[in-house]
């Protein structure tokens, strides 16, 4: 006899399809826009600078990972409820996959803008460098918890180090970058853009673009959280 | 009992079974020797820049505690003492006592480290004393980075290999200051004024370390 679920859906399913539909009109949107819309044209950067929609958005999309994944690690380790755990996890995952597409679009851009004519496809940029360095932490993470078979120490064990990881990050993204010459905007001082880094006429799409991709991960890391909650009970309670 | 005795005693434990076995000790000065005399005989003759040699000195210390630091829980769960240490004693007490053998270790293994690295390399250290403070400030951080992460992976299946693949990502600011501090200590640095940023950078980073250890560690401990 299959038990029936005894799981509630978390949230409403009508207004979160709403919600997937929305971000797909609204990113089909914004794709239009960064391709279609005039952009002042500056030397050597040209048409790449429509290469800020997509760049940037990945970093903050990534940040909010970090944000939610450390978030319930936290979470779990106060209460002990295993779908935090599920959570966390696929937090990092998907902001893992956010932070690579980030490094590739940056990667291409700054090839053909700042190292034009050298060929160099990577360079000792704190930055660039430091976001490798995130993707390995998340890479250990990830190793941390397939070497655990037991899943209460596993979920307990793989929190910790996410917490820990999680403490030692600011000195990745606002100490050392600050130390060393770099040639992103904000190296100067304040990581924000200034005036004159971003024409006017980028800034909505910019900021559409970023609302766009933060919404975007939440519905793929909530779509991740159902299947996974869907595949544990389907092990505990085969059909 | 009183937390500093506590603290203290779990201390004084490892340092006496340490002296018994010189287990650990002995594999860290061997590992730190015989990987700075690899990195010599692929160097030869040729002349190294003060960065370079810099961060070869790094690079053995950083390895060597990966490999050594390791057993530091591990040796616990091999001699079924922690259940023992869970009753008779807090958790920060042991995190404590545990930080401070490997701070002690580590500080050792660094002082030997560059000793041999003076001699070998025969590299002139005109700021002796910033060269000191780096390393002291370097060996808290990494200590106390390990201490917690020592934990984690006695709780893991297959113990050994796992340390440094956790350890080094979350090393990687500590490795930068580190290094241009003692470069700033090697000829041609830029002396004391131009490793404020840096030595400032590694307290904070020992700082954050082991108050989100001390924070952390009765997750890993009491199971």
């Amino acid at each position: 006899m299959n038990a029936p679920s005894t799981r509630k859906p978390a949230i409403d399913l009508r207004r979160y399809r709403f919600v997937r539909a929305a971000v797909g009109v609204w990113m089909t949107g914004v794709i239009g826009f960064a391709f279609l819309r005039d952009i002042p044209s500056l030397e050597i950067l040209e048409h790449t600078a429509r290469n800020l929609y997509f760049h940037v958005p990945m970093w903050f999309t990534m940040m909010a990972a970090v944000i939610v994944a450390a978030y319930h690690s936290a979470r779990y380790l106060a209460t002990d409820d295993p779908v935090r755990d599920v959570r966390a996890e696929q937090a990092a995952r998907v902001g893992f996959v956010f932070g690579l597409l980030g490094i590739l679009t940056g990667i291409v851009w700054a090839r053909f803008t700042w190292y034009v004519g050298q060929g160099i496809w990577w360079n000792f940029d704190p930055r660039q460098t430091m976001v490798a360095v995130f993707l390995l932490i998340y890479g250990a993470y990830f190793t941390l918890r397939s070497s655990i078979d037991e899943p209460t120490r596993r979920a307990r064990v793989a929190a910790v180090y996410n917490l820990f990881a999680a403490a030692t990050m600011p000195f990745l993204t606002y100490v050392v970058p600050r130390q060393m010459p770099s040639l992103h905007p904000g190296a100067e001082g304040s990581p924000a853009f200034s005036e004159t880094d971003l024409a006017p006429v980028m800034r909505p799409i910019f900021y559409a673009a970023i609302i766009g991709f933060i919404v975007l991960f939440w519905v793929i890391y909530t779509q991740r959280v159902r299947t996974a909650l869907l595949e544990e009970e389907l092990e505990e309670n085969p059909l | 009992m009183n937390w500093m005795h506590g603290a203290w005693a779990v201390f004084e434990k490892d340092v006496r079974l340490e002296l018994r076995s010189r287990y650990a000790i002995n594999m860290l000065l061997m590992f730190v020797l015989a990987a700075l005399l690899l990195v010599l005989f692929a160097l030869g003759q040729t002349p190294v820049s003060a960065r370079v040699q810099a961060a070869v000195l790094w690079i053995v210390i950083l390895f060597s505690g990966a490999v050594g630091l390791g057993r530091s829980f591990i040796s616990e769960e091999e001699r079924g003492t922690v259940l023992l240490l869970q009753l008779n004693t807090h958790g920060s007490m042991v995190y404590a006592g545990k930080l401070l053998f490997n701070f002690v270790l580590v500080l050792v293994l660094n002082l030997v480290a560059v000793a041999a690295f003076v001699v070998l390399l025969s590299v002139a250290v005109p700021l002796p004393g910033l060269l000191l403070t780096t390393l002291g400030l370097g060996a808290l951080g990494l200590a106390g980075a390990t201490t917690l992460l020592a934990a984690i992976i006695a709780r893991t299946a297959n113990r050994g290999p796992l340390l440094p693949v956790l350890l080094f990502p979350l090393l990687v600011p500590l490795l930068l200051s580190v290094v241009s501090a003692t470069r700033a200590a090697l000829p041609g640095g830029a002396g004391w004024a131009g490793a404020q940023d840096e030595l400032l950078t590694l307290v904070g980073f020992a700082g954050v370390v082991i108050t989100a250890s001390v924070l952390l560690f009765d997750y890993v401990w009491n199971d």
